[in-house]
């Protein structure tokens, strides 16, 4: 006989309902960083959180395996530990990793606009403008490449043609931006407000819905956490 | 860089895996342990042969030091699936799976056949659902449009497998209907 599920839902250990952990709240972010075109805002309370977290459970790890008298159940229970600890220091890693990639490929996008700015870290906002010439404020990744390419290209060109930010006619822009008319996969968490598609039509996600639809329709309910990205 | 370029666009399969591995299933413990607080939440006490509740990452590392058996979850069987394989077959709407279901089998499965009952049917019933689900999927190509797809009961891994064509199938599709009013590069 087949199980019958409880009250017309899947049987599925997925509990969604409860309050998510802060380790949930992050992959969930991670995830929708990964797949959204455009950075989203830092988590960066929450990152510091577990950042702390993980530092109070190794130094725990430590203080027990510095006991020689530990018995192999205690052994095993510091080896699940040790696992979560990679775990979560896996999902931290490539979390940065993807906002580091984005604040990168648009370090000139993000010293031009100030909507961007507000999603960044200091320290991200520090590193995007690494890479964009002193004359466009002092910002380290923007200002490498901006050098770059001025030394290499712009320089030669004539005036007119010689800044990166220049629109001449028929020609796409040089300045990178994030493409929010990109398609995503959007999973509703809860039942949603009713957003417009991009033919005319409107659509109410109930909770647990899955879409397929560009990026720029669930922005604000990316960033609300009434739907994640999957 | 900072991303490798494998993962710019996607997610992979044993990401995934990750994520399923962080929800809980039940166990049978070999062995006691004490309540323990981890990040994700405190787990314990195991007490033999008394069931608990763990995520299922660390029943995957007790179950390879021979220190548990895992609890197949109950949609795990071949009486379950057969059933859902005969809705698929049958009907045009794909049948509703937990959303993980496949991370969480292929899991299982491989650590624990030991633990569930006929492995071979199981793994040979996930593996036409699998096909028959896929088809499906493929049909649902046909009716892509610009603007949205409701992809009602499709599993995480499912999507993860049609993304590139679907992501830049809709991509190319937007292109050709953009809205030819304010265009820069036209009104200079």
């Amino acid at each position: 006989m087949v199980p019958a599920p409880p009250d017309d839902r899947e049987p599925d250990f997925l509990e969604e309902d409860v309050v998510e952990t802060p380790l949930e709240q992050l992959t969930r972010h991670w995830m929708n960083e990964r797949h959204a075109p455009d950075i989203l805002p830092a988590q960066e309370a929450l990152l510091a959180a577990l950042l702390d977290h993980l530092r109070r459970q190794s130094d725990a790890v430590q203080l027990l395996r510095g006991d020689p008298s530990t018995s192999e159940e205690e052994h095993i229970r510091i080896m699940l530990v040790q696992t979560e600890i990679e775990r979560v220091k896996f999902i931290v890693r490539s979390y940065v990793r993807t906002r580091l990639f984005k604040i990168e490929r648009y370090a000139r996008f993000i010293t031009i606009n100030a909507d961007i700015q507000t999603r960044l870290t200091a320290a991200e906002r520090d590193h995007a403008s690494r890479h964009v010439p002193r004359s466009t404020k002092n910002l380290l990744h923007a200002k490498l490449t901006d050098q770059h390419f001025y030394l290499e290209i712009l320089q030669s060109l004539p005036e007119k043609q010689s800044h990166l930010d220049d629109t001449p006619m028929f020609v796409p822009p040089m300045v990178t931006e994030p493409d929010t008319s990109r398609p995503v996969f959007v999973h509703a968490l809860k039942q949603c407000p009713t957003v417009r598609l991009p033919d005319g039509a409107t659509l109410d996600m109930k909770k647990g819905h899955v879409s397929l639809m560009p990026y720029a329709i669930v922005e604000q309910l990316v960033a609300r956490g009434e739907v994640e990205l999957i | 860089m900072a991303l490798p370029q494998s993962l710019r666009t996607s997610v992979t399969p044993p990401e995934l895996e990750l994520v399923a591995s962080q929800l809980l299933i039940e166990i049978v413990p070999l062995i006691s342990m004490e309540k323990t607080a981890f990040i994700s939440g405190a787990y314990g006490p195991l007490r033999p042969p008394n069931k608990a509740k763990i995520p299922l990452w660390m029943a995957v590392n007790l179950k390879m030091k021979k220190k548990c058996h895992i609890v197949a979850p109950e949609w795990l069987n071949v009486d379950y699936l057969q059933d859902k394989l005969t809705q698929e077959t049958t009907g045009p709407s794909f049948s509703s799976l937990p959303f993980r279901f496949t991370e969480i089998a292929k899991v299982i499965l491989d650590v624990a056949s030991d633990d569930v009952e006929n492995p071979d049917k199981l793994r040979s019933l996930l593996k036409d659902l699998r096909e028959a689900r896929q088809a499906k999927s493929r049909e649902g190509l046909k009716t892509l449009d610009h603007s949205e797809l409701s992809l009602s009961n499709l599993c995480s891994m499912e999507i993860n497998e049609i993304r590139p064509y679907f992501v830049q199938s809709m991509s190319i599709l937007t292109q050709l209907v953009r809205n030819p009013g304010p265009d820069p590069l036209r009104n200079p």
